[in-house]
């Protein structure tokens, strides 16, 4: 009567092990004794020596396999006995490498030809496209990895479903880059794998070549650290959208009468009647401060439980430059006239975009309230970001061609000034807010100088 | 003999000749052009020239202190010109070295000046003593020149530089040094040794920048008490003849000198080279380069003090032969993290890594530790009523060493293994399993790592 092989259970915890070499093939005769193969638990290898003697009828395992603990993996026994009932699961080893599940199975003889796939692949090359996750390693082969340290995810496996075993392992400890101790440390400390390009001594992997991502997907990008403003400014962004309750109300502010002084100011200007050449955006801050002094409760910074609120207006005023977004502030700004105005707004943005600004002006807590034009940007709508503690912010927009009652039942297109103001509901009601920007389109409507 | 070359190498410096020996090496046909002399800047104005006559000074000084060792010396001077002499024939004989080098590795020397004409497809053409030379890859190690910066009423034939005060004839009874950095602070050292009253004015709080301050300040305590004058936070601001003015604690003084060296730093030398013709990126700060050596045109590498950025021998060597081994196709790549660096002064400097200071200022979590050159029982042997330390720096977390600096006795020697510490990236413990000769002075470097806990 035949009998089987058993994979044998070493320790409590172990479910399966890995089959090893086979020492013998289908056909050989076996004296108890003889080593029939090996296998090993994440522990540990081991060899499994006969338990009688007879002929080695069947192999239902093959090397780099999982075994379940406890399953036939062979059966010893004399020349045309059955093996059939010994045979485990009723899925052959070979057709579960092959990749698929067949209930038939061919003659015991033909099972020890090891699966295709665990053949071709050359033990040792890099393995791509592959995710933490994804990758299948041996215990023993991880063991190994970590002895050689190397980078286990770059090794391709030649076990089953490209499981990485300790011989892909050694293969590849010649070929891959090793890390240094730091970078052994540094790796498993913070959860780092090596990144594809090495520079430390002799191709090595430093502590400065380890990346948080897996290498392969990480190729198509450069990273590129933050220059201490772009971090200022994105801090103080984030804490403003966090920290308030902002929203934003637009409305369009006839712009003709606007349009027609900035014409005046300019052939003043060309004749020398005047030291400066109003902008369209000087006039929108003139009126926006005289809207500020109807509505003193715009003028104000949000504290948390208080208001303060300014007795005069300290316009910032948003300004582009090549290292970030700037916003000075003009101090005391309702005592200027409309060209004392233009030339502090010009001095400051000038300052900023130069670099000498003083520091003091760029706090957010300096200014009582901003204004930021896109207008020039072609920008008909947008939300601006309030510099928190101030309490709101007007965005300027571009000036567009709209329907307008042109009077007498008389419809045209008349120029349309968008106005975005941003305000902090913390502190200021959806009615209050409308009127004051109802104030400001009504002042760049009327203005007058 | 064609003009067709794999590598031409524009500048026979140690960023050049190293270069030209590992590519001639591995078979490359090599043209190497240099307008002065082989060896460039290091050989004839530089390294060799100054280390040979710190070499006579410290001879002066053993002998002068013979008597601490038990060794009567009798009366003891210095033969000037002797001394220039010597160093002009240790020049020569290593010059004569670089060019047997160059035969050795099949290298063509052209001594022209050699100016980049074109690049077509993949031939670059040189124009050098009205030839043409064309090659497949170009190195620019055209070097730097000592800056004049522009001081009013400089004149440039009244004021030495390190090129003209080597080949003085006679010793200067009086000796101003503009700039108090690693050259300024060498010939302050051998000319005092020599006899001549040398006066030191600085622009910074502290001389040598870029040594750790502790070493530093130390390093100037000796010079002081030695009787070199020092004036620091000082700035020049006017010269008449040798005369120089320099303002102070918001007052303006003047000191006098026989002789003035200039040497506040050094300029690249990215002008009149031709790199405009073929588009190579560079900005009066050097030509930019990437971890390999390469500038942004393809073939086409740099190395060496014209890039700008670490202007030393021994970087431009290894910058050589890292752009020599991208262009072989052998993996490469350039560090600064553990790039040596010298004062051949006595006491000697040595340093590698990290200072205290430098690891503050980048934000790195850093350890110090620190020791008297007296724990080290060769030094006591053998530096009789001398001084020195020895510092350590070494990561917060991982315990990596990051730098290692010395002053006091010979330390330079030694210092090359503490770069191999930081480059194979050793921890303390790592460290600590190095057996370091005994008696050494180098022991000190054992000691000071046995200060941190592991």
């Amino acid at each position: 009567m035949a009998t089987p092989v058993i994979m044998p259970r070493q320790g409590q915890s172990v479910e399966t092990c890995i089959m090893g070499e086979w020492n013998k093939k289908t056909g050989d005769q076996v004296k108890a004794g003889d080593i029939l193969f090996s296998y090993e638990t994440d522990k540990a290898s081991f060899e499994e020596e006969a338990k009688e003697d007879g002929e080695l009828l069947a192999i239902f395992y093959q090397e780099g396999d999982e075994v379940p603990v406890l399953s036939n993996v062979a059966v010893i026994g004399r020349k045309g006995e059955g093996v059939e009932e010994f045979r485990p699961g009723g899925v052959s080893a070979s057709a579960q490498a092959a990749g698929s599940a067949t209930d038939e199975q061919p003659a015991s003889a033909t099972m020890d030809v090891a699966a295709p796939e665990s053949d071709q692949k050359p033990a040792g090359r890099r393995a791509e496209g592959k995710s933490p996750g994804e990758i299948r390693i041996s215990p023993r082969a991880k063991l190994r990895a970590g002895q050689f340290g190397i980078p286990y995810e770059q090794v391709e496996g030649s076990g089953p479903h490209g499981r990485i075993l300790a011989r892909d392992v050694e293969a590849a400890a010649g070929t891959l880059p090793h890390l240094t101790t730091l970078a052994r440390e540094k790796a498993e400390a913070e959860g780092l794998t090596p990144a594809k390009e090495t520079t430390a001594l002799g191709g090595r992997t430093g502590a400065a070549d380890l990346v948080a991502t897996n290498p392969v997907y990480g190729d198509d990008y450069e990273v590129k650290k933050l220059s201490n403003m772009r971090k200022l400014i994105a801090r103080a962004m984030h804490q403003s959208l966090q920290n308030s309750a902002q929203l934003t109300h637009h409305m369009g502010a006839d712009a003709r009468q606007i349009m027609a002084l900035r014409k005046r100011f300019k052939k003043k200007y060309e004749a020398g009647e005047i030291s400066r050449n109003i902008t369209i955006n000087d006039l929108v801050c003139y009126a926006v401060i005289r809207a500020l002094r109807k509505f003193p409760q715009v003028n104000t910074h949000f504290t948390g439980d208080s208001m303060r609120w300014f007795r005069k207006v300290h316009l910032g005023l948003a300004v582009d430059t090549d290292r970030g977004l700037m916003v000075p502030v003009v101090k005391n700004a309702d005592d200027l006239s409309l060209e004392g105005l233009s030339g502090q707004l010009s001095s400051v943005a000038g300052q900023c975009r130069k670099g000498n600004v003083d520091p003091e002006l760029l706090k957010p807590e300096s200014a009582s309230f901003t204004v930021s034009n896109l207008g020039n940007y072609g920008v008909e709508m947008f939300t601006p970001v309030i510099n928190l503690p101030q309490t709101a912010i007007l965005g300027v927009c571009a000036i567009v061609p709209r329907p307008a009652d042109l009077g007498g039942g008389v419809y045209g297109f008349a120029p349309f000034m968008g106005l975005s103001l941003t305000y902090d509901h913390r502190a200021l009601d959806g009615g209050e807010a409308t009127l004051f920007l109802k104030e400001i389109k009504e002042q760049i409507e009327n203005l007058s100088v | 003999m064609n003009n067709q070359f794999d590598l031409a190498i524009i500048g026979g410096g140690p960023a050049g000749y190293v270069a030209a020996e590992r590519a001639g090496a591995k078979g490359l046909r090599v043209v190497i052009f240099d307008k002065r002399a082989l060896g460039g800047v290091c050989l004839n104005e530089g390294c060799i020239p100054t280390k040979t006559l710190l070499n006579s000074a410290k001879v002066l000084e053993t002998a002068r202190e013979a008597a601490l060792y038990g060794i009567h010396a009798g009366s003891v001077s210095a033969d000037f010109e002797k001394i220039m002499k010597r160093k002009d024939k240790v020049v020569r004989k290593l010059v004569a070295g670089v060019g047997a080098k160059m035969k050795h590795a099949k290298a063509e020397v052209v001594m022209d000046e050699a100016v980049i004409k074109e690049k077509r497809g993949t031939v670059i053409t040189i124009t050098a003593g009205g030839k043409d030379y064309q090659a497949t890859r170009l190195l620019i190690c055209s070097g730097s020149e000592a800056a004049v910066p522009p001081i009013p009423g400089l004149d440039s034939r009244q004021v030495l530089t390190n090129r003209e005060i080597l080949r003085l004839k006679g010793l200067p009874k009086n000796l101003v040094i503009i700039g108090g950095g690693v050259i300024g602070s060498e010939f302050a050292d051998f000319f005092h040794a020599m006899g001549t009253q040398v006066t030191v004015i600085e622009m910074l709080p502290e001389i040598l920048n870029g040594v750790d301050e502790e070493i530093a300040a130390f390093v100037r305590g000796e010079f002081t008490r030695r009787g070199i004058c020092y004036h620091l936070q000082a700035k020049v601001t006017r010269l008449n003849g040798k005369e120089v003015l320099f303002e102070k604690d918001g007052q303006v003084h003047s000191v006098t000198g026989d002789e003035v060296l200039l040497s506040v730093g050094r300029r690249p030398n990215v002008t009149g080279i031709g790199l405009e013709n073929i588009g190579v990126e560079f900005s009066p700060r050097g030509i930019k380069i990437d971890p390999c050596c390469r500038t942004n045109i393809p073939n086409v590498y740099a190395a060496g003090d014209v890039t700008g950025f670490s202007l030393l021998a021994h970087t431009a060597s290894r910058e050589g032969e890292v752009a020599v081994n991208h262009m072989l196709g052998r993996k490469d790549v350039m560090r600064y993290h553990a790039i040596p660096s010298v004062v051949y002064t006595h006491p000697e400097i040595a340093g590698v890594g990290l200072t205290e200071s430098a690891a503050r200022a980048q934000g790195v979590d850093v350890e110090v530790r620190r020791l008297p050159m007296a724990y080290a029982g060769r030094f006591i042997a053998e530096n009789e009523g001398k001084d020195g330390f020895c510092k350590v720096v070494v990561g917060k977390k991982y315990r990596e060493i990051l730098g290692v600096h010395l002053v006091g006795g010979a330390c330079s020697e030694m210092i090359w293994g503490a770069c191999g510490l930081i480059e194979a990236q050793l921890r303390v413990q790592d460290a600590q399993e190095i057996v370091f000769p005994h008696p050494t002075v180098s022991e000190i470097i054992r000691e000071t790592v046995f200060q941190f806990d592991v």
